[in-house]
């Protein structure tokens, strides 16, 4: 079986992104400006003006001073997503004034976004079917708080994408040399998109090294010991100057004539060369291993050559890049009435608020799908299960990983559980993949049951795919765009999920709802305080129309006019000192989604 | 006779093996059919629980036509604050989580509004700890789907003094150690003291809920805050209820905060503990007229704001 899917799928899976483009494009306006994008938003404008800079003095552009003054900034993150964020604000508002300056931002973000409907539908739609991509790709992008993230010119749903096309292109990659470059040139986009992405090979090696394996002769698995060799010698090295130097010291040291560069490129350069070697040896098994090789070989070197802020310090600033992310501050979190500050954090967290955030005619597909993946999956284990539910294979195994892999990693313990779903958004589309599956056969055994002829099974499967999707569809619309107060069904709603006690809200973008009422009822130059909006999300709000140019931000209540605060448990007593602050316990107005306050709106009595 | 009993037992059971072969494969369609009915029909629903403005407005109305001095509204749900928009100033509004337990000790009546069309209201919660000691007074009204409901609070007892509405003749000072007592001097609406250490009144939250105490800044160099109430009447028992305020509370690796209550009726010691959220309470026996003073000393003040509620309670009625 051919894993290319049919032209007529291609086709399907670009209609598909195309239409997820324009919707998003459609329905970003109201969407507010959650506390990074407008980070982001800055970052990108600067850093479209060192790339102008580029253009023009190119010798002062290319000096460290300059490039530590222009990426000093958010230097948490990568470079891609923000580049691509400045480039398009840069084109579509500063130059053409074609769209507001937020949508000029969001624009590639929407366009990220929306490969990933299009992806899981070419790879859906080859592994069982048209009909089970095609519900694959709507069921993920259907569900209210992918919606939402989907929007926003943040790093969260594009490293979804990521993830998930670089899986997709391995997989194709192992039946199709050509993707190979192809995969590894995706890894290096993934890791300049987001540090999630660093768990890529981890999750991908085990597949390509088994299937060089088992299709290798007899001379391709002495390579394929070697290159094992290589690798655990190689990590008998880094362990040995660890013992010697210590971790700070292996830093410090780490120059470029220096025992680690040695490792490193000894590394790269034995691997490579066994690489060719099993290309001549044994070219079927160098066909499975070529996207790692891809992988290593690209990745780390578009990584590094994307992100100038590198380029003078690889070393130190790495070592800082990861040491942030692996040492990230804990937020405080609402899970079933207790606020979770620190560590460690509830084992079934990831997995309950999943269940309660989907939809609940999508949740039940996505885990069967994925009970069904797990089972065929271990069916290659236990033959017992094997004959009972049948054998999964090397692609049931490599969708039921990636489908558990960040949610699993997320729960753990002492991983950092702020955020919503948007810390495992890449295990989503998997999962919406084994939904397809499972509608697919859920479609295919009532046309099978009501005996009907292959038109009128489409017409029933498109009906009975309405259905299934149509609850995730209004509850999208219902709720866009206070995307982060989403809750399904099984938890009642949102007026359910306050009642059971979990996070209201995050990230502050539904002071949307109270910005028209603030705009019409403040005096001029009122002062206002937006609790949680920062500086930067107060002025983008002010540059994009939403909110009047004249009013002002202030840090507390005790300066303020007017006080919009955002209902978080752990923020109460923000509330309680604006009415201290103002004399005062009756709000004037608020944001009520389904009963639940999100903002409070409180005005100074006599302002 | 046996063979067509035999042959419509085959064609039976066949037809039985054939009913249970087309459920099976019709189960899984029929299964997300099921599911996504009760997804459509839940959102469909939904809005049947949401009280229209109107509906507030005619328990505001309702309310303002019945309330007396010293009632309270609680919410039920806790959450469904939206009701505030719409309530008199004068008629305090309680919802906070943990609210169904607050014994509203200050409130004989308390006017409970309800929603229990709402998915996932917590009635366990709310028989558990809001009805024992409390007897409805009156018939429920409705408002859409509101039920207001008065009840007579068997918890409440007359407050004779609050240390905040004493606030203007508190004596305050700083003691030790070793030393003798320092004066605190008024200024404004605080009393501010020696070693950092100051008495006010505000609102403040502990563990989410809004309370207008006595809000204390220990002095630093373990030294003690003693706060003097000189006039006391005499009371059926001091009640002392003292918490650390917001997320000051939880933080780990914090000292206790030491209570001393004295009055005619003797001490009364406390203490909250490190990274004890809420309210530690405490109640002294029948007290004769004098001074109340209570002494207030933690090894970490910088952290340990602390938020006092100190009231002389007379018989439960």
């Amino acid at each position: 079986m051919s894993r290319a899917p049919t032209p007529l799928d291609r086709r399907i899976a670009l209609g598909l992104g195309v239409i997820a483009f324009f919707v998003l494009w459609a329905t970003e306006r109201p969407v507010g400006f959650v506390r990074d994008e407008s980070v982001y938003f800055a970052a990108a404008e600067q850093f479209a003006r060192w790339w102008s800079l580029l253009f023009h003095r190119p010798s002062a552009a290319l000096s460290d001073a300059v490039i530590t003054q222009a990426f000093d900034f958010n230097h948490e993150h990568p470079m891609l997503m923000k580049s691509l964020f400045g480039w398009s604000h840069a084109i579509f508002h500063q130059t053409l004034g074609w769209v507001r300056p937020a949508a000029g931002f969001r624009l590639p973000a929407f366009a990220v976004a929306a490969l990933i409907p299009a992806l899981i539908h070419a790879w859906g739609s080859v592994l069982w079917g048209r009909r089970a991509g095609l519900f694959a790709a709507l069921s993920f992008f259907v569900v209210p708080r992918h919606f939402f993230h989907s929007h926003l010119a943040c790093f969260d749903m594009p490293v979804a994408t990521m993830w998930l096309l670089v899986v997709y292109l391995f997989w194709r990659a192992e039946e199709d040399l050509r993707l190979a470059p192809w995969t590894g040139l995706a890894f290096g986009l993934a890791l300049a998109t987001k540090h999630n992405a660093f768990f890529l090979p981890v999750v991908l090696t085990p597949f390509g090294v088994l299937a060089a394996w088992r299709i290798a002769g007899e001379e391709g698995r002495r390579v394929l010991v070697r290159m094992g060799e290589v690798a655990v010698g190689f990590l008998a090295y880094v362990a040995l100057l660890l013992a010697v130097l210590g971790r700070d010291g292996l830093v410090q040291s780490w120059q470029l004539l220096s025992p680690q560069t040695f490792g490193l490129v000894a590394l790269v350069v034995g691997l490579a060369l066994l690489a060719l070697r099993l290309r001549a040896r044994d070219p079927a098994a160098f066909v499975k291993l070529a996207p790692l090789v891809a992988m290593g070989l690209l990745g780390p070197v578009v990584f590094y050559v994307h992100w100038p802020w590198l380029w003078y310090h690889p070393v130190d600033r790495l070592a800082w890049y990861f040491d942030f992310h692996a040492t990230h501050v804990h937020y405080a979190w609402t899970y079933f009435n207790v606020v979770l500050r620190a560590p460690p954090f509830p084992l079934l967290y990831v997995f309950v608020v999943t269940a309660l955030t989907l939809p609940i005619s999508l949740l039940l597909p996505m885990a069967a799908g994925l009970v069904r993946s797990v089972l065929l999956c271990l069916g290659d284990i236990v033959p017992a299960l094997g004959r009972r539910f049948g054998r999964g294979g090397a692609t049931e195994w490599l969708l039921a990983v990636n489908a558990l892999w960040s949610i699993l990693l997320i729960s753990h313990p002492s991983v950092p559980h702020f955020g919503g779903v948007k810390h495992w958004l890449p295990s989503m589309p998997f999962l919406a993949l084994l939904a397809g599956r499972e509608f697919d056969r859920a479609a295919a055994g009532l046309a099978s049951v009501l005996q009907l002829a292959p038109r009128r099974a489409i017409a029933v499967s498109l009906a009975l795919g309405a259905v299934v999707l149509l609850p995730a569809l209004t509850l999208t619309v219902h709720v866009h765009p206070y995307g982060t107060s989403a809750y399904g069904e099984l938890a009642g709603g949102i007026p359910g999920a306050a009642s059971l006690g979990l996070q209201r809200q995050y990230w502050s973008n539904n002071v949307t709802g109270v910005l028209p009422w603030i705009d019409a009822n403040a005096r001029s130059g009122a002062r206002v305080w937006l609790h949680e909006v920062n500086g930067l999300s107060f002025r983008d709000y002010q540059r994009n129309d939403m909110l009047r140019k004249d009013v002002m931000p202030v840090g507390g209540p005790e300066d303020a006019d007017l006080a919009a605060i955002q209902y978080h448990q752990e923020f109460r007593e923000q509330e309680v000192l604006v009415w201290q602050a103002f004399g005062t316990t009756i709000p004037s107005m608020g944001l009520y989604l389904d009963e639940t306050p999100q903002v409070v709106v409180y005005r100074r009595p006599g302002r | 006779m046996l063979a067509p009993s035999a042959q419509d037992g085959k064609a039976s059971g066949a037809g039985v093996n054939e009913t249970a072969h087309r459920l099976r494969t019709a189960a899984p369609a029929l299964a997300l059919m099921l599911v996504a009915l009760y997804g459509l029909g839940f959102q469909l629903q939904l809005p049947r629980a949401f009280p229209s403005d109107a509906d507030y407005r005619g328990v505001a109305e309702a309310l303002a036509a019945a309330k007396a001095p010293g009632d309270v509204v609680l919410l039920h749900p806790w959450w469904t604050e939206r009701a505030r928009l719409f309530f008199p100033a004068d008629l305090p509004v309680v919802g906070y989580l943990g609210s169904t337990a607050d014994d509203l000790v200050a409130h004989p009546r308390i006017w409970v509004l309800a929603n229990e069309r709402l998915p996932r209201t917590p009635d366990a919660d709310f028989r558990r700890n809001f009805l024992p000691d409390r007897t409805p007074v009156g018939e429920s009204r409705q408002f859409g789907p509101l039920t207001l409901t008065a009840y007579r609070n068997g918890r409440a007892r007359p407050v004779l003094l609050s240390a905040i509405d004493a606030f203007d003749r508190l004596e305050v000072s700083v003691e030790g150690p070793g030393g003798s007592p320092q004066p605190c001097q008024r200024s404004g609406s605080r009393i501010l003291c020696p070693s950092d250490a100051s008495v006010d009144v505000a609102w403040h939250e502990v563990l989410y809920q809004p309370v207008r105490c006595l809000f204390v800044l220990p002095p630093s160099g373990g030294r003690t805050l003693a706060i003097r109430v000189p006039d006391a009447p005499a009371v059926d028992a001091l009640l002392l209820e003292a918490g650390i305020t917001w997320e000051h509370a939880w933080l780990p690796g914090r000292a206790e905060v030491q209570l001393r209550l004295d009055s005619p009726a003797g001490s009364l010691h406390d203490r909250i503990p490190g990274a004890h959220e809420g309210f530690v309470r405490g109640e002294s026996p029948a007290s004769g007229p004098g001074p109340w003073t209570l002494r207030i000393q933690t090894p970490n003040p910088q952290d340990r704001k602390v938020c006092v509620r100190l009231r002389g309670l007379g018989a439960a009625r």
